[in-house]
């Protein structure tokens, strides 16, 4: 007779940025079934409907303070494909320079603020590496997690250099940016840039220099590297790994296996004079949509979004395009697994179903032989995602820590890049119309549409990397991806579950940024702004 | 030791996000150094569902003694006044706020969001959020203006959009070290020694201001933003400019308007067509002055600054 079914709900999971709330059924240890829940509202493009046009700019950065940047980056390319601009070679170099900045930064935050902390757990107090994790990454008192919080708050000195401060600068705009940097601006940020690199990078996560790092190519160049001096085994990165397989985070956490990213970091020569169907072709970091089932890539094209809403706390036709949907929010909220059980939507691409979005979708999109040669390539991740059996805990956030060093390298060359007295802004002329703005956050795909009438928004609407990851049953009632990488882990203390931590910290989450549209007073009225 | 508890409400953690750009001290600083002990805080604490909510009974309760309440984020009372879009912990998030509130030394709102209102309670404030004491200039807020946290005081308002991390931990640690006493605030339960002063006062673009040479346009060197793109550093109280951000500069120095945002009208003009970058004028006149400037001082001061402004006014003086 099997084992008797238990129910946990954890409330909240914390760790994820913003309130998430899981339900787990578990039989005989592990899990086997999930829901996952966004549980908070705010009605950003509630907020937006009938402003001034540009006060996405404002708006949306505040839609996510550990993503601002990235919103940034989405709300000025969306008013630029909307307005027809034209964006000097200066202002693309100096969006990218802030939107890769902000990543570095969320790399050693994100890792040891969030996510190393688990493997403190006592849980693990059995593993030979335990003792050494806890000098390490225990919260606030250990050795490298004090030095990698602190850290993190270098780069994005960078981005203050750009836009006055970080979080919350709103210095992209269409036309280019508001910012005209002096040498000593470049000079200043290169030294921020070395003193990261001297600091951590090379000492603390790698144990050898960006340059060794680079030549690795497979899993088997990984494991040579691992292998090839104790500088490398004992480095944070080389912890994590031997670790993490130790107490078994390559074992859980697979997933759907089909992933999505929007490409980003638009070549500074290729997207001068944005549009919509152009962006694809002007990507360094290319977009895709890789199905580890038929091994396949294909390139992700905004037309293909679709919203489900059946299982979400909205009444209203489900299945749209994000430009038709009408969102009508169901006002009481209540709870239902076998019905609607989150504010986030079923965010799902019209053929390939609902994706994965995060790093290491990005990773294996990276590796795939679309593009063209002037495009970024590696094939790393996605030759460990082969060799591994797919994903898990463990290859998702090595795929995150792993953009590491090639963000760096794109640091150094757009800050090589930029001519100091070139323009970096040209005055657009603002019309109705509508735009599409999309950029890769840390976390993951993300982008906004908006459609100006009349000189104001009439409809603003973003689909964050974490609608993609937390989404509830689609329609057809299929999990989300996150709820199928829950099916699975093993849980060996019901009332301390960390093995659910590790799962969605590995999407590092945010669900500050899942936010819908409501209106609590006319919510039918204000049915076409959402933020999911 | 004093004990920290800090949750978040209608918030993007953008507080959060600050904060942790500290040094001298830093986060870890504060918990080393100076004896805060952060119970639990959403993106750091370690506790998950259940463990967590014995610990925040064991506060409400008072077996766990609650010396510093941090509260980021909007209260969310929508749907109805209930709460229940923004759930925490198994309830609304508006009350858990109500009985810590109750239980703690010292409660600090940090930045806009929990201080006024911020973004979300922007018209037609879809989430019908308040701060905790305020909602835009309205004194009372979700605790109403009769509440005084157990130490005596009422909230302590750091606002802005985020808040500045040395604002933050400069009254953490006033109130660890028993110096919570000394904070003097200003009518809007600001500490003044931070929110006195202008944005204005510090900014590399307070020549051109005197002399009103203008930025025109953004991506310019020169030039002062307060007269075509809208700036607000004359008349918004904050150390911007002397407490520079992420230890380099700020939005203005930058060139990026001051957006205002360590006031409780944040966004300005509830962000309404024509009004955002753009000074907003009656006959050529801004709308809104320089701080303690009437219109017939701004005419007068301005025709002698641009009689008055020197040839190099002109010409860029950041140069590359």
């Amino acid at each position: 007779m099997p084992a008797a079914v238990q129910t946990l709900d954890i409330s909240p999971v914390g760790r994820v940025e913003g309130d998430l709330d899981v339900r787990v059924d578990v039989q005989d240890g592990v899990v086997v079934n999930a829901w996952t829940q966004a549980e908070l509202f705010r009605g950003f493009e509630v907020i937006l409907r009938n402003k001034d046009p540009q006060a996405g700019l404002i708006v949306t950065p505040r839609a996510c303070g550990i993503c601002g940047a990235s919103h940034l980056t989405c709300a000025a390319w969306a008013l630029d494909t909307a307005w027809g601009t034209t964006v000097p070679r200066n202002a693309i170099l100096a969006r990218n320079l802030g939107q890769v900045v902000e990543s570095i930064q969320s790399l050693p935050r994100h890792h040891y603020g969030l996510f190393m902390i688990d493997y403190t757990n006592k849980n693990y107090a059995k593993s030979k590496f335990y003792e050494e994790a806890v000098r390490r990454w225990a919260p606030f008192t250990g050795t490298n997690y004090e030095i990698g919080v602190t850290i993190s708050g270098r780069p994005v000195e960078i981005y203050a250099l750009l836009g006055g401060q970080w979080p919350h600068s709103s210095y992209m705009v269409p036309g280019g940016v508001m910012c005209a940097p002096t040498l000593t601006d470049v000079t200043r940020s290169w030294g921020i840039l070395e003193h990261f690199r001297r600091n951590w990078i090379e000492p603390i996560w790698l144990g050898c220099s960006l340059e060794r790092y680079e030549e690795i190519k497979s899993l088997d160049d990984f494991k040579a590297w691992l292998d090839e001096r104790p500088e490398h085994a004992n480095s944070d990165l080389g912890m994590f790994w031997r670790m993490s397989e130790d107490i078994g985070l390559d074992k859980y956490g697979q997933g759907h296996g089909r992933f999505v990213s929007w490409g980003y970091l638009p070549h500074e020569d290729k997207y001068n004079k944005p549009t919509i169907e152009g962006r694809n072709a002007s990507l360094f970091m290319k977009s895709g949509v890789y199905d580890s089932r038929t091994d396949a890539h294909q390139l992700m094209d905004q037309s293909f979004t679709r919203e489900d809403t059946m299982r979400a706390w909205y009444d209203e036709p489900s299945g749209k395009h994000p430009f038709d949907r009408t969102t009508t929010p169901t006002r009481k909220n209540t709870v239902d697994m076998e019905g609607k059980y989150s504010w986030s939507t079923a965010v799902r691409h019209e053929q390939a179903g609902r994706l994965e979005a995060g790093p290491l979708a990005r990773q294996l999109i990276a590796g795939g032989p679309h593009g063209e040669s002037w495009q970024h390539y590696d094939p790393l991740v996605l030759d460990m995602y082969k060799k591994l059996g797919g994903a898990s805990v463990m290859l998702r956030h090595f795929a995150r820590m792993h953009e590491c060093v090639k963000l760096y390298r794109r640091a150094e060359y757009y800050l090589k890049e930029f001519r100091l007295n070139d323009p970096w802004y040209i005055k657009p002329t603002e019309r109705d119309g509508r735009g599409w703005g999309a950029t890769e956050a840390i976390r993951g795909a993300l982008c906004h549409w908006i459609e100006i009438e009349g000189g104001k928004i009439k409809n603003y609407q973003i689909i964050a990397p974490t609608t993609w990851n937390v989404g509830p049953r689609s329609d057809d009632g299929g999990r989300g991806p996150m709820e199928e990488a829950l099916i699975g882990a093993p849980i060996a203390d019901p009332s301390d579950p960390v093995e659910i931590g590790h799962v969605c910290r590995s999407y590092d989450s945010c669900l500050v940024c899942t936010v819908h549209a409501h209106d609590a007073k006319t919510g039918k009225e204000l049915a076409r702004f959402r933020t999911a | 030791m004093a004990n920290l508890l800090w949750l978040q409400g209608g918030a993007c953690s953008g507080n959060t996000m600050s904060f942790l750009n500290a040094e001298e001290p830093s986060a870890c600083d504060l918990v080393t150094d100076f004896g805060v002990n952060v119970l639990w805080h959403p993106s750091l604490g370690m506790e998950l569902g259940d463990n967590l909510k014995k610990l925040l009974r064991a506060l409400t309760s008072g077996e766990i003694a609650l010396d510093i309440f941090v509260f980021e984020g909007t209260v969310v009372n929508a749907p109805d006044g209930t709460g229940e879009w923004n759930r925490f912990a198994g309830r609304p998030m508006k009350d858990w706020v109500a009985d810590l509130a109750k239980v703690a030394s010292f409660t600090v709102a940090i930045g806009d969001c929990a201080t006024w209102g911020g973004i979300p309670a922007t018209a037609p404030n879809p989430s019908e959020s308040q701060g905790l004491q305020f909602l835009k200039r309205a004194h009372g807020g979700f605790l109403g203006k009769d509440y005084k946290s157990k130490a005596g005081l009422p909230v302590i308002n750091i606002p802005g959009c985020p808040a500045h991390p040395d604002w933050i931990t400069q009254i953490v640690v006033a109130v660890a070290t028993g110096r919570g006493g000394d904070l003097t605030l200003d009518e809007f339960q600001r500490p003044k020694t931070f929110f006195t002063s202008f944005t204005q006062t510090g900014c590399t673009r307070n020549m051109h201001f005197a002399y009103k040479v203008s930025a025109t346009e953004f991506g310019q060197r020169k030039g002062c933003l307060f007269y075509d793109l809208g700036c607000r550093g004359p008349m918004t109280h904050s150390p911007c400019n002397r407490i520079l951000w992420n230890r380099q500069s700020s939005k203005t120095r930058a060139g990026m308007p001051c957006l205002g945002c360590t006031e409780p009208e944040f966004p300005f003009f509830e962000l309404a067509p024509g009004t955002v970058f753009k000074t907003q004028t009656v006959m050529g006149v801004p709308k809104d002055m320089p701080s303690g400037v009437d219109k017939t001082g701004y005419v007068k001061l301005t025709a002698a600054a641009k009689a008055a402004s020197p040839r190099w006014a002109e010409e860029d003086i950041f140069v590359v």
